[in-house]
């Protein structure tokens, strides 16, 4: 066919080094825009959850929510932890902030805070386990409290991970004003960690 | 040699397993032993091993080969090394066996892998069929027979249906929206091949299995979103990309949303089984049907996740080989979008005589229906394009034809089971076998089939034997339906499906269809010998034999390393069969008054009107 | 083509209600259902038979002949009339099946307007069912299901252990049992004789093997069952199973019988399960019995029938049903006992 014309005159050449830089068709950088998916899909992950919960707290409706057994869930410590948690993301906020306007310190500064917070919640939340009393074999509620604030911590801890490496290279000099893709991408993760932990301690301790 | 280990590749892959062993090991050795357990009785039970065995050493693998390497490297702010090529292309057969990072290379290494399992899982059919020929019990007992069902079905979904779309889409996507590569968001897709190696057997192999299979097919779902979104062409608005864009586009879509629910679900089996959860145990409160609620939410887009791709490439093969362009084009993209969004709101069809609240049946009997609706406009669509064209009669289309007809049936039979009152007596039995079959092998496999004729000469450079694909095409058909067609009546007839044994009322039909079974085995011999003999010494392929638009065919064939020298220019929509002088791309910079001299062909004289 | 279409569809349709598709139609709720199939087959061959005429007619018509290797097809790109017109016919179709469907599933599930409804309820447990029946204030089991033809009767169906499904393809209805919850449905029988149960969700290794039998009964022969049943329970087991097994044969035979098909009102058949060659049995689920009970005592023999779970042999599953002990009578587990002790020495 004649359309194949055109390409008679492509010639395959072997001593090409790399391919031609690929046409950028969106605004939207593929690292962010992979985040964005990403999180998509993670949000779904909390929606199998999520399910699970209602289908054992709502549809089978055996028994009262807690307290069970007399363990209750410690609502006011919970309550300041995700203070805690909450504040971490304005610390970030603001991390970034400094760094798109040159102040290296102050994005030093917010980046340990963000950090030291981070871990605070998780450290709390994990003393919580240990003096709660029950155990998610004890019973289908309990299953669920694990499950959710379990599969919580678990990306509490994946987003530590990425804090902790955006905070060594703040130290190492890395990122600057025009180059801050780095610091925004686990930040996204970061604020999506938080929003979903005010669902989980609206629907598992409070409601 | 210590370079080596230090490089990505299986050395270091197989280095990183026997540190991973010894650390998950120790770990959960000194973890036990803090806690007072009898860590020496309790050190080496299979229970330890197995799960520990399953999670730590395939990800150590995976880190080994170095999927995550670009991650690492980007994360700790080193340079990625984007400019590092050596890894690309195939020049050998060798080199389909090494870990590469040529989106076509591992597009043909997926479909290979892919090809394998199908055969894989068809010898277990026959087996079963061998079984279930006579009454009584023959060859194998009844665990075995459960285990081979369970298998064929994984195997065939997670191993074959699943990737082989993924491996030819990688192959041919970029190429046909003139990307030079797979984004570049994650190089994690390296992983499959290998992956894919991993055959899920038991119940615990299921479970972790379809983690690591459902985080692959994330990881790609998230990469062709990333590549159809930032990486098209110049000119390729979404209103132009091929229908194979799009199918892929919004299985991507699908994938991305409903995967995480069945990798959620066998996490809640695995919790239960390994660390006593009780997400299903009714005893203490846990809900059973929440299960199947939160498998069918993933596993009926997964139904359509093994359709859409399949419809991208009827779409591809019914223009190019009718010569004409595709009928309503707008809504065949929209009707896909269509299915995505119904897709998501008729899970609980499964669940008709599972016992859930009663009310739940009318809604999702009616979303079901209704989501005939898009598929018919397919159907009809393909159907028009078809009209008044000029019909080349080879492989591919026959198979495209195939699925028209087939596929029709199985859609057919899925609007009978949306109605409750018939699927409360037909749930369960041969019934739903029938339809799955009529789905998945005449929907599924035969899109499958067209699409690796079609694009054999892309992908291999030479032509496939025209006679061997008629005789794999016309044995296929005849011998599918004499195996599937009589299901539906004995199904109807009462006849429960995974039994081993049945009563002698099916002993008739059960004999005719293990013979058709195997007569229909057979004849994928004939295709597996037409690809290899072909592969092998298969007449060269031109640039593009079937004389089509899309971008793939106006490189050579194979394609070079980099598909491009530069990155076309798209100038109209991809299947402009029959307008004067269109063209869909343009190599170098777009010059309108040149391309109007290249005529894309002239009219044919309606044949009878 | 037309033609060709309209006559295909009427023939296919005819092939499609001559074709006997459905078991014994043995409930009223089966009638309902039957029609509705032919219902459905009237509106879906015309579809597929479309779908086949334009094929084979596009084939026919506009094949690739000689000498126009390179010729394109018109450019037709839509037509807005005939897309709606395929949107908008299936979507009346399909929406007013849905409608016929909903008044179908309303009439076979709703209450008999009259009278008390009979309730049994249904327990599955690997691998065999359990009916508990409450007739007049006398509650007693059985493992065969016996119901008075032309009378209602509702079944809440649950489950020991994994999820079962209860399903009688006479009746055309089905339900899963499922552990925790009860699920229910409702037939009336309309014709006399026997019919399989089927267990039809996968439950185990028995799965395939957990069959039983519904007997449809007159109203009379119904009741002069619930008299013996409840004399049964009633600690007249003996005199029960002497009426019921005939009387007079060896205790060998009756032994024999009860191994290969069960009791009448208690146990599945143990041959199901196991091989055992004075009886002819063949059922590999279970071991075989002629190698295990080489050399047991009869103490032993009792313990396996009664507390299946007390000694499991190895390499077999924790499959067999723990209900032998209520379904056989005194006199029925005797018997047995000294058949297998006998036999298997």
């Amino acid at each position: 066919m004649e359309a194949a014309a055109i390409s008679a005159s492509h010639v395959h050449d072997d001593h090409h080094h790399g391919p031609p830089p690929a046409n950028r068709s969106s605004r939207v950088e593929p690292a962010l825009l992979g985040m964005l998916l990403f999180i998509i899909s993670e949000i779904m992950v909390f929606g199998a959850f999520f399910t699970a919960y209602f289908f054992i707290r709502v549809v089978a409706d055996e028994g009262t929510w807690f307290p069970v057994d007399g363990k209750d869930l410690p609502k006011l410590i919970a309550g300041v932890n995700t203070a805690i948690l909450i504040s971490s993301s304005f610390t970030l906020h603001w991390a970034e902030n400094a760094l798109k306007l040159g102040n290296r310190r102050a994005f030093r500064a917010g980046m340990v805070a963000t950090f030291l917070l981070g871990a605070t919640f998780l450290f709390v939340q994990i003393n919580e386990y240990v003096h709660i009393g029950f155990s998610p074999q004890d019973h289908a509620y309990g299953t669920v409290f694990y499950g959710l604030t379990g599969l919580h911590g678990a990306h509490v801890t994946i987003g530590l991970v990425l804090l902790g490496m955006v905070t060594i290279r703040a130290f190492r000099g890395h990122f600057s004003a025009e180059e801050h893709r780095g610091v925004e991408v686990p930040g996204i993760y970061w604020h999506f960690v938080d929003v979903m932990w005010i669902v989980v301690y609206t629907t598992v301790y409070i409601l | 040699m210590s370079v080596k280990l230090r490089n990505p590749g299986w050395y270091r892959a197989g280095l990183y397993v026997v540190l991973a062993a010894v650390l998950a090991f120790g770990l959960s050795w000194a973890v036990r032993a803090a806690y007072g357990h009898d860590t020496y009785a309790h050190f080496l039970d299979a229970e330890s091993i197995v799960i520990i065995g399953m999670i730590a050493l395939p990800l150590a693998f995976l880190v080994g080969i170095g999927c995550f390497d670009y991650w690492f490297y980007w994360a700790s702010g080193r340079p990625t090394r984007p400019e590092d090529h050596s890894g690309h292309g195939a020049h050998s057969w060798r080199d389909y066996f090494r870990p590469n990072t040529d989106h076509k290379v591992i597009g043909i290494q997926y479909t290979v892998t892919s090809f394998f399992f199908l055969f894989v899982g068809g010898l277990m059919a026959m087996l079963m069929r061998a079984e279930l020929a006579q009454p009584g019990r023959q060859f194998v007992d009844a665990s075995t027979f459960n285990g081979l069902f369970s298998v064929h079905a994984s195997v065939l979904i997670f191993l074959f249906i699943i990737p082989v779309f993924a491996g030819l889409a990688n192959f041919v996507l970029p190429l046909m929206i003139g990307a030079p590569d797979m984004g570049s968001f994650a190089s994690g897709w390296t992983a499959y091949a290998p992956l894919s190696t991993t055959a899920p057997d038991g119940q615990v192999f299921f479970t972790i299995g379809v983690q690591f299979a459902g985080a692959s097919s994330i990881a790609t779902a998230l990469n062709f979103l990333v590549t159809i979104i930032t990486m098209r062409a110049p000119g390729m608005s979404f209103f132009r990309m091929p229908l194979l864009a799009w199918a892929n586009f919004s299985t991507s879509l699908l994938v991305v949303i409903a995967t995480p629910f069945i990798a959620a679900s066998q996490f809640f089996v695995l919790l239960d089984w390994a660390l006593g959860f009780n997400f299903f145990n009714a005893a203490k409160g846990g809900d059973v049907l929440m299960y199947q609620h939160v498998f069918w939410f993933y596993s009926h887009p997964a139904v359509y996740i093994m359709m859409l791709p399949g419809f991208g490439i009827i779409s591809e093969v019914l223009a190019v080989k009718a010569r004409k362009p595709i009928f309503g084009y707008r809504m065949m993209a929209f009707s896909l979008l269509a299915i995505v969004v119904l897709g998501f709101t008729v899970w609980a069809h499964h669940m008709f005589v599972s016992g859930m609240q009663a009310w739940i049946r009318i809604p999702m009997m009616v979303t079901t229906a209704i989501i005939a609706v898009p598929t018919g406009i397919k159907i009809f669509s393909w159907l028009a394009t078809l009209w008044r064209g000029v019909l080349h009669l080879d492989t591919p289309m026959l198979f495209a034809l195939g699925f028209l007809t087939m596929f029709t049936l199985g859609g057919i039979s899925g609007v009978m089971l949306a109605m409750v009152p018939l699927d409360i007596h037909v749930s369960d039995t041969y019934f739903i076998v029938a339809h799955i079959h009529y789905v998945l092998f005449g929907g599924s496999l035969f899109t499958i089939f067209a699409g690796v004729y079609y694009w054999f000469p892309k992908m291999t450079g030479r032509m496939y034997d025209e006679r061997l694909g008629r005789i794999h095409f016309w044995s296929t058909l005849i011998f599918f339906n004499a195996t599937f067609a009589p299901m539906h009546l004995i199904g109807v007839q009462g006849m429960p499906r995974r039994v081993a044994d049945y009563a002698d009322q099916f002993a008739g039909w059960n004999l005719a269809i293990s013979l058709a079974s195997f007569a229909l085995g057979l004849s994928t011999l004939v295709f597996a010998y037409n690809m290899i003999a072909s592969w092998r010494g298969g007449a060269r392929a031109s640039a593009n034999p079937w004389r089509a638009l899309t971008l793939e065919w106006q490189v050579s064939s194979p394609p070079p390393v980099f598909n491009f020298d530069q990155v076309p220019t798209v100038v109209g929509g991809p299947y402009e069969y029959g307008v004067p002088g269109a063209v869909h791309g343009i190599f170098g910079p777009a010059k309108p008054a040149e391309v109007k001299a290249t005529p894309a062909g002239t009219h044919a004289e309606p044949v009878r009107e | 083509m037309v033609a060709f279409g309209v006559i295909a569809s009427v023939i296919g349709i005819a092939i499609g209600l001559a074709i006997d598709w459905f078991p014994v139609q043995g409930s009223t709720q089966g009638e309902k259902i039957d029609t509705f199939w032919d219902v459905l087959i009237i509106c879906s061959v015309p579809f597929f038979v479309l779908v086949v005429t334009v094929v084979l007619f596009a084939v026919r018509d506009f094949r690739m002949r000689p000498g126009q290797e390179n010729l394109d097809g018109p450019p037709i790109h839509g037509n807005t009339k005939l897309e709606v017109v395929w949107t908008a016919v299936p979507a009346m179709l399909l929406v007013g099946l849905c409608t016929y469907a909903y008044i179908v599933l309303d009439d076979i599930e709703k209450a008999p307007a009259k009278g008390p409804e009979r309730v049994v309820k249904v327990t599955g447990e690997q691998f065999t069912w359990t009916f508990e029946y409450n007739e007049g204030g006398k509650k007693f089991k059985t493992a065969q299901l016996y119901v008075p033809n032309g009378e209602s009767v509702k079944f809440d169906v649950g489950s020991k252990d994994v999820i079962h499904d209860f399903w009688v393809p006479a009746w055309r209805m089905k339900i899963d049992a499922v552990p925790g919850i009860t699920t229910t449905y409702r037939i009336t029988p309309k014709r006399l004789g026997n019919y399989p149960v089927v267990c039809a969700e996968l439950c185990g290794l028995g799965h395939a093997f957990m069959r039983q039998t519904a007997h449809v009964l007159d109203k009379a022969a119904f009741d002069r069952w619930v008299q013996q049943q409840v004399q049964r329970t009633a600690g007249g087991g003996a005199a029960a199973g002497g009426a019921a097994g005939g009387g007079g044969q060896s205790a060998s035979a009756d032994a024999k019988a009860l191994f290969t098909t069960g009791n009448s009102a208690g146990a599945t058949a143990c041959g199901g399960c196991h091989t055992l060659a004075e009886a002819g049995t063949t059922g590999a689920v279970g071991p075989n019995l002629d190698q295990v009970l080489k050399g047991k005592d009869e103490a032993f023999i009792r313990e396996s029938i009664v507390d299946p779970k007390a000694e499991i042999a190895k390499g077999f599953p924790d499959a067999m049903p723990t209900n032998y002990g209520d379904a056989l009578s005194g006199p029925e587990l005797d018997a047995l006992v000294k058949y297998l002790a006998e036999v298997s020495k």
